[in-house]
């Protein structure tokens, strides 16, 4: 009987590597599972109400969330008013305490100083263990956030004169207070944290990208939270990264910089597809964002919860083109305050 | 048993397709076994389609003709070339080529299982989808290890490490498709190995005149580790006259410039698992791709991974083959009905 068990075990082995395949392909096209439903009823409702647990714990987080160290204020745009909006939103944070910092300087600090952008370092959002956001149809964050750091990495190294590192070059787990350690290891002078948003309840494609600095959007800060998860950090550690934060230009330098990218990702991203909302920079107590000494912005270039875009990220071309955005947003940043280039600029 | 019957009556052709960054492959059904290198070239002006005399060069054929093509090699890793549009253009071209080589009867439906590396098919899985879909009246895409695993029927406790151009690719097989931690990709492969013999090589004959293309066929030809008691000497041209250049310390060392992280993620990898399976799965290791040919790989690594208790370590008998062997496996194996929504 044992060779007859034996067999069986690997014939059923065999089927279920079979529709394991199936599976795949079915989601690699955007179609549902339908076997798997009506044959795994329990497992994939036992999956649903986890997802539902979990989204509202998320959101129970998001409404409650009170950081004391940020000064609050009740958000009142919802996300729909927002998108009515479609405008920077800098008008709306408005803390008093970094505005004269804000207002002091008109130029970059690196064209004040004379100073060179050596080093960028380049950062792509999550990985390893931790897979970010995952769309409908099984595309993960940190495989796409990789593929366009190294494509923007390439496309920066033609230039010659910038040394570019990464945070993470493969597929592994690397948590945030680790990369923070690594752009000051390496001496980076700009840091660029490449991530992908995921709005579940909204069908729609957003690009924003944030720099660090108390916020008070409770969006942001649900965000916030999701992004700084598993950065290692305590509490105290935390405050003592703020309160070093307020003595340093970095954040007149890092506004520059968001500013650039996201111009330069929205309108190019614009031209391609019409249905795409600017949701400008913000400020957001991102970890890694605070962890560095060096301008650091965070670009969300584009939304995995939408299907549409989903669909487009797999492709070759749009993750090259969302790389050639950053480019030349980077870029942008670079050259502002050149006589030549800001008369282009304007002529253009 | 009875779906078989009607499957293999011929009105369809199961076609395994291998495309790898170096050389793809197919398998079919009825029998043909054919690759080339995924190489493809488009003339780059009028003179040169004078010269080639066809609109599109694959292979060895496009490689000789380098000069006069727009030269694409579409699953290089981490390279990023001009015009992404060709890159896709190309996976599409190689697909075609490679079915018309496998020469399906008129009418005949095709239905494919294409294997592509790990790494690519993250990120690329609709793009090749895309590039097969319009020569397959059905599809699926899988990872190469994986179709390399199912081919040769180990579905359980076993692990085979696909070594190719530009990926290695570890799978650990434990009877049910595998998820992502059971798999792993490390950047160091064949191409890396290239890279690193033509630095070695520059540096010790700074006068020598070699290219990329030769310094492989060098690594093809005499790629080993550990020892080996030939010499390895090759003619290469200085001022224009040919000299003959002993390379082997060169050789040896740009092959074992992948063993270090191959043998850490390899070890790393089973000891993820539970002590019980972690002795069927040592003794059940395979070497895959074109890396698995480099001589005296198996026995360093049996070697290597001793200290965790005994291991055994086999290659696959056609590493050329093993990938769309499988992958037409799978394709065959497939019920019906899957086939179906897939179209």
């Amino acid at each position: 009987m044992f060779p007859m068990n034996a067999k069986r075990r690997e014939l059923k082995a065999r089927e279920a590597i079979l529709r394991g395949v199936y599976e795949n392909n079915l989601r690699i096209i955007g179609k549902p599972a339908e076997e798997s439903r009506t044959k795994l009823p329990l497992p994939l409702k036992k999956m649903l109400l986890f997802f539902s647990v979990g989204l509202l714990t998320i959101l129970g987080q998001g409404s409650n969330l009170n950081l004391p160290m940020f000064p609050e204020r009740q958000m009142s745009a919802s996300l729909i008013t927002q998108e009515r909006k479609l405008v920077p939103d800098e008008t709306r944070i408005n803390p008093s305490d970094y505005k004269e910092l804000l207002g002091s300087y008109s130029m970059p600090l690196r064209r004040m100083f004379g100073l060179g952008v050596k080093t960028i370092m380049l950062d792509a959002g999550h990985g390893g263990e931790d897979p970010g956001t995952i769309g409908k149809m099984g595309t993960k964050e940190k495989d796409i956030t990789l593929d366009i750091a190294k494509r923007l990495k390439e496309r920066l190294k033609k230039y010659g004169d910038f040394n570019i590192i990464m945070t993470r070059e493969d597929d592994v787990t690397l948590p945030l207070n680790k990369r923070v350690e690594l752009a000051r290891a390496s001496k980076a002078d700009l840091f660029i944290s490449i991530h992908l948003n995921y709005l579940p309840s909204k069908p729609i494609n957003i690009i924003e990208t944030y720099y660090f600095g108390p916020s008070s959007d409770a969006k942001t800060l649900q965000l916030a939270e999701k992004e700084n998860a598993g950065s290692k950090y305590g509490l105290s550690e935390f405050k003592e990264l703020i309160e070093k934060m307020g003595e340093t230009l970095k954040l007149q330098e890092s506004k520059e910089l968001a500013a650039s990218i996201q111009k330069k990702l929205f309108t190019n991203s614009r031209k391609k597809n019409g249905n795409i909302y600017n949701f400008g920079i913000k400020r957001a107590p991102f970890v890694v964002l605070l962890g560095v000494d060096v301008p650091a912005v965070l670009a969300e270039v584009s939304c995995l919860s939408n299907k549409q875009e989903e669909l487009e990220l797999n492709t070759e071309s749009h993750r090259e083109n969302l790389a050639r955005y950053l480019e030349a947003g980077l870029l942008d940043y670079l050259n502002k305050g050149d006589a030549n280039y800001e008369a282009k600029r304007n002529t253009e | 048993m009875k779906q078989k019957e009607t499957q293999s009556e011929g009105d369809i052709l199961f076609v395994g397709i291998d495309l790898g960054t170096s050389r793809s492959s197919i398998s079919t059904s009825n029998g043909a076994r054919q690759w080339l290198q995924s190489y493809v070239g488009w003339p780059k002006d009028f003179i040169s389609l004078q010269v080639v005399g066809k609109p599109v060069l694959f292979g060895s054929e496009a490689l000789k003709h380098r000069l006069s093509l727009d030269l694409c090699r579409p699953l290089e890793h981490g390279v990023i070339k001009e015009g992404l549009e060709k890159n896709e253009e190309a996976v599409k071209e190689i697909i075609k080529y490679l079915i018309e080589l496998a020469k399906p009867a008129p009418g005949q439906k095709i239905y494919a299982v294409v294997g592509v590396p790990a790494d690519t098919l993250k990120v690329n899985k609709l793009a090749i989808r895309r590039a097969v879909s319009g020569f397959a009246d059905s599809l699926m895409v899988v990872s190469e290890p994986f179709a390399v695993a199912y081919g040769l029927n180990l579905l359980n406790n076993s692990l085979v490490i696909d070594i190719g151009a530009g990926t290695t690719d570890l799978c650990i097989m434990h009877g049910a498709i595998p998820s992502e931690e059971d798999q792993r990709t490390i950047t160091n492969a064949g191409d890396y190995i290239d890279e690193q013999l033509y630095s070695y090589l520059t540096e010790k004959y700074p006068n020598s005149k070699f290219n990329k293309n030769m310094v492989r066929q060098f690594k093809e030809k005499y790629s080993f580790v550990r020892e080996l008691a030939e010499d390895i000497k090759v003619e290469i041209p200085v001022d224009g006259k040919p000299v003959m250049h002993d390379i082997k310390n060169e050789i040896k060392r740009a092959c074992e410039s992948i063993l270090p992280a191959l043998v850490e993620t390899t070890a790393e990898m089973i000891a993820r698992f539970d002590p019980e399976f972690q002795v069927k799965i040592k003794n059940n290791i395979v070497l895959a791709g074109g890396g698995s040919l480099i001589r005296g790989l198996r026995e360093y690594l049996q070697e290597a991974l001793k200290e965790y208790g005994q291991c055994t370590v086999t290659c696959v008998e056609d590493p050329l083959f093993a990938g769309s062997n499988g992958a037409l496996k799978l394709a065959q194996d497939m019920p019906a009905k899957y086939w179906e929504p897939l179209k």
